[in-house]
């Protein structure tokens, strides 16, 4: 027998509650007697008990009965019949890895998985599916419960975080195209409302958690060949605790520090004057229940220099900026953009032309065709007074708006989120937007040629935004499940994955899909290398005090004609109904019976 | 104002009795009660040698005749009767009330003095309570009033050591007489008996009546969980009432009348048990002359 709403049960503990008006009913009467002489043996005294000796009437046990049916009603016991037909769902998310008492939660899912195997008859079929990166079938073909259980065993969490799903929609749909009998969904995530077909299965309890919600490797400035490290820590706990962060690469240790995080908070430290490394690991010390977050990862800004690649039919524009120390500019036309190789390049400049799609790359638009999917252009305006901008932004800092007078600029309309840094009385002049951690620059104006000391604000603002630009170069750590970008890819390039295995890149692809796992990636191609950084970047995965529920509907039709459940509860309903208008039609009789019974007169005895 | 039972018709009853002594007194007055000294009634009670002085009226003519010697008739006394009342007035005695109670009780009593004042006898009522309390000795049936007023208007109250609240009484007690207990003798065996024992040793005839309300004998408590409260020593117990308590209730309660009427019966003592829901005429009338009680 099974429980689909195994919580109600908890409402058995509340049955001995039952006896308070019983105890409050049976509070004693105080009567004066002439004398207790003749009672002192079969009384008690009131100072041995205080409650006396309970007298429990058989209305009492009626009760209690009729309340534990209805409990059991509500918990919806069902009697399973052993399916043929089943499908079991693996939450293999990262949150899955957290640790109960030395076995991660996915272990225990796997021995729930097998439990649930032993139900189905071994002419029965299974279907295994996955949760992440989306809900998807295991093995193409049906298995038997012997072959699932191998194929259970086999499988693994990923490092990534749940997928947004709406499982009710998602598993109603696999029942009813598949014809399942059972659909189990064993994850670390509650259930509402789960229905006979399809159940959920939670392991896990709630824990306290500490996390690397960031982690960042950055030159200190354009100019600057130091690098600084930024970690950020926060507690998924209720309690203050002072952690030891190191700062590593490989298997050295850089620097380390303490810091303490105060209970559901975050904090963060910056490291600074450590020694180059191609790519570099946070880590934490403590023993929580995620042990996956407690490190991140992050490689190196490529270059120190900035390496710009500028897309302008106007070169000798862009030519000027070959003045600023530390650029090195490559340019090319508009044309020619689709043809040439983007890799290495922390910035490409669009000037007076945009791109297709937007670049994966940091970029800076100078008043783009109508093409582009930023912003629109307004009318041309002569003679442009600056009206307001940020303060303070790395964009408009040192830059004396009284004398920034670009001589030709066009408002902006922006057509995406994003923020507007510089705006004149025509409209916005500046529009910034941050996507998948690239940054994005459009201009209403046009800043070039770089004249240096010939045209001072326009100068500053130029470095501006080429330290703004470059303060996000390089690969940065993303979340894992990110593509990680090719380039052109050629014969003999392949991926390098953490845990070590070497994947031949498919020629022609763009992107490498398969970045599931935390860590270090190495794209090896011509005989270079290049690092990419994943990390799992989902708070809701690193909390694991309260995760949210799945909502489950019943709906009427799915799969019913094929469930393997048979709903038991109605029955103890009805039961605890019939009982409940027994005791409605007897006890007001006891009670008269009772008060008949007082009131009678005493006999006259002679 | 006599009380309600106390009707012409009912005094004229009472006039009818008179009380019966197992013991001789010695009264103060000529009386009705033989008395262990030697005096003029019409009872003969022995021969004496006669001796100078004595009145020649009852020199025995026939034994002279006989045997030439001089015998004088010796006579009875009679005298009157001392009877001591004694009333039980602790709290227990008000339960459930003062009325369905310690009334019934006072009215016994005042039948069985009206029973001596219509005697000539003397009659002493006894308050047995903490604080003892007596009235003076009472003569003739124009005193009834008095014993009236000194019963009724009796304080009910307080917890009763028998032995010690008679001891009390006993103290100032100089004439041994008749001594009628009232109580509802709801009380340990020891007590009662060590109390009962006590007024033996004063030489006093004695008679137990146990007065009981109907709430006593056959308690109507509602079923279920009481707390009952001693009224004299406020001592509380929890109690379940139901049809077998109350039946082992009852059985308890035969039990300890049935020890009290043994031991009365062992010391020579009367003993009656009077239900408060019981005539009062009926108790008087039937019940005390059939223990003996009266003439």
């Amino acid at each position: 027998m099974e429980f689909l709403n195994p919580s109600a049960l908890f409402g058995l503990l509340a049955l001995p509650l039952l006896l308070l008006p019983y105890l409050i009913r049976r509070k004693p009467r105080r009567l004066v007697f002439s004398s207790l002489l003749l009672f002192m043996d079969a009384g008690e005294t009131a100072s041995r008990r205080p409650w006396g000796r309970i007298h429990l009437p058989w209305i009492f046990f009626l009760q209690l009965l009729m309340l534990t049916l209805l409990i059991l009603a509500l918990s919806e016991p069902m009697f399973s019949v052993r399916p043929t037909h089943i499908a079991i769902v693996l939450d293999n998310s990262a949150s899955m890895q957290a640790l109960e008492g030395g076995k991660t939660r996915f272990a225990l899912a796997q021995a729930k998985a097998n439990a649930l195997l032993d139900e189905v008859g071994a002419a029965g079929t299974v279907d295994l599916y996955a949760t992440t990166p989306r809900l998807e079938k295991i093995r193409a073909a049906s298995l038997t419960p012997a072959e699932a259980k191998g194929a259970i065993m086999s499988m693994e969490p990923f490092d990534l975080a749940d997928p947004p799903a709406d499982y009710d929609n998602l598993l109603n749909q696999l029942a009813r195209e598949h014809k399942y009998e059972r659909i189990s969904l064993i994850s670390d995530h509650p259930a509402r409302g789960q229905t006979a077909a399809i159940r959920v299965v939670q392991v896990g309890q709630t824990q306290a958690n500490f996390a690397i919600t960031q982690f960042d490797i950055q030159r200190s400035s354009l100019v600057n060949a130091g690098s600084e490290a930024t970690i950020e820590v926060t507690s998924f706990s209720d309690r203050d605790e002072k952690l030891k962060v190191r700062l590593k690469s490989g298997a050295t240790d850089l620097a380390t520090r303490d810091l303490v995080v105060s209970a559901g908070k975050s904090a963060s430290l910056t490291f600074q004057g450590f020694a180059d490394h191609s790519f570099y690991a946070a880590e934490i010390d403590v023993r929580d229940g995620l042990p996956l977050d407690n490190r991140r990862y992050a490689v190196a800004p490529a270059t120190r220099g900035l390496r710009v690649l500028a897309i302008t039919p106007r070169p000798r524009a862009l030519e000027s900026l070959r003045a600023i120390p530390g650029i090195m500019i490559e340019i090319v036309s508009p044309n020619d953009y689709e043809k040439s190789s983007r890799t290495g390049f922390g910035l490409e400049i669009f000037h007076f032309a945009a791109p297709a799609s937007l670049p994966q790359n940091n970029s800076l638009f100078i008043l783009p065709p109508e093409s582009n999917s930023l912003v629109d252009l307004g009318n041309p305006v002569n003679d442009v007074n600056v009206t307001n901008w940020r303060d303070p932004h790395t964009l408009t800092r040192y830059v004396n708006f009284n004398l920034f007078r670009p001589s030709y600029a066009r408002p902006l309309k922006p057509q995406s989120t994003g923020e507007i840094v510089i705006e004149s009385s025509k409209g916005p002049l500046a529009f910034s937007v941050e996507r998948q951690g690239f940054r994005y620059l459009t201009l209403g104006f046009d800043p070039f040629p770089y004249l240096g000391r010939d045209n001072l604000p326009m100068s500053i603002f130029t470095l501006n935004l080429l330290d703004w630009l470059f303060e996000s170069q390089g690969e940065r750590g993303r979340a894992t499940g990110t593509p990680i970008p090719l380039g052109k890819v050629g014969a003999g390039d392949r991926i390098i994955t953490p845990p070590g295995q070497k994947i031949a890149v498919r020629p022609g692809a763009n992107y490498f899909a398969g970045a599931f796992f935390q860590g270090i990636y190495q794209l090896q191609h011509d005989g270079e290398s290049q690092r990419f950084a994943r990390n799992l970047q989902d708070r809701s995965e690193s909390d694991l005090r309260a995760p949210a529920p799945i909502e489950l509907r019943s709906r009427a039709g799915v799969n019913n004609e094929t469930s393997a459940l048979f709903a038991l509860w109605p029955y103890l309903l009805i039961v605890s109904v019939i009982l409940l208008m027994l005791e409605w039609f007897i006890n007001p009789r006891m009670r008269s019976y009772s008060f008949w019974r007082l009131a009678k007169p005493l006999p006259q005895r002679s | 104002m006599l009380p309600a039972p106390f009707t012409p018709h009912f005094l004229t009853q009472l006039e009818t009795l008179r009380l019966r002594t197992r013991k001789e007194f010695l009264g103060s007055h000529t009386g009705s009660y033989s008395s262990p000294r030697r005096g003029t009634s019409l009872e003969f009670a022995d021969y004496r040698r006669y001796a100078p002085g004595d009145d020649l009226r009852y020199l025995d003519w026939g034994i002279y005749a006989r045997t030439d010697r001089l015998y004088v008739k010796v006579y009875r006394e009679e005298v009157d009767l001392f009877a001591y009342v004694f009333i039980d007035a602790s709290a227990s005695m008000a339960f459930p009330s003062r009325e369905q109670k310690f009334l019934p009780a006072s009215h016994v009593a005042l039948a069985l003095s009206y029973v001596i004042l219509a005697n000539h006898d003397h009659v002493k009522l006894h308050l047995l309570q903490d604080r003892s309390s007596a009235s003076p000795f009472y003569r003739g049936r124009r005193r009834m009033a008095d014993c009236v007023n000194f019963a009724t208007g009796a304080n009910v109250g307080g917890a009763l050591d028998l032995a010690t609240s008679l001891s009390d009484h006993l103290q100032r007690l100089r004439r041994p007489g008749k001594a009628i207990l009232i109580s509802d003798f709801l009380m340990p065996a020891a007590a009662y008996q060590k109390g009962l024992n006590l007024l033996r040793a004063f030489n006093l005839d004695i008679a137990a009546i146990q007065v009981l309300t109907r709430q006593e004998v056959d308690p109507d408590f509602p079923a279920g969980s009481l707390a009952l409260i001693d009224s004299e020593s406020q001592r509380e117990i929890r109690y379940q009432w139901n049809g077998t308590a109350r039946r082992d209730y009852q059985t308890r309660l035969a039990h300890h009348n049935l020890e009290l009427k043994s031991f009365c019966h062992q010391s020579g003592i009367h003993y009656s048990l009077y239900v408060n829901d019981r005539d009062l005429s009926d108790f008087i009338f039937a019940t005390l002359p059939a223990i003996g009680l009266f003439k």
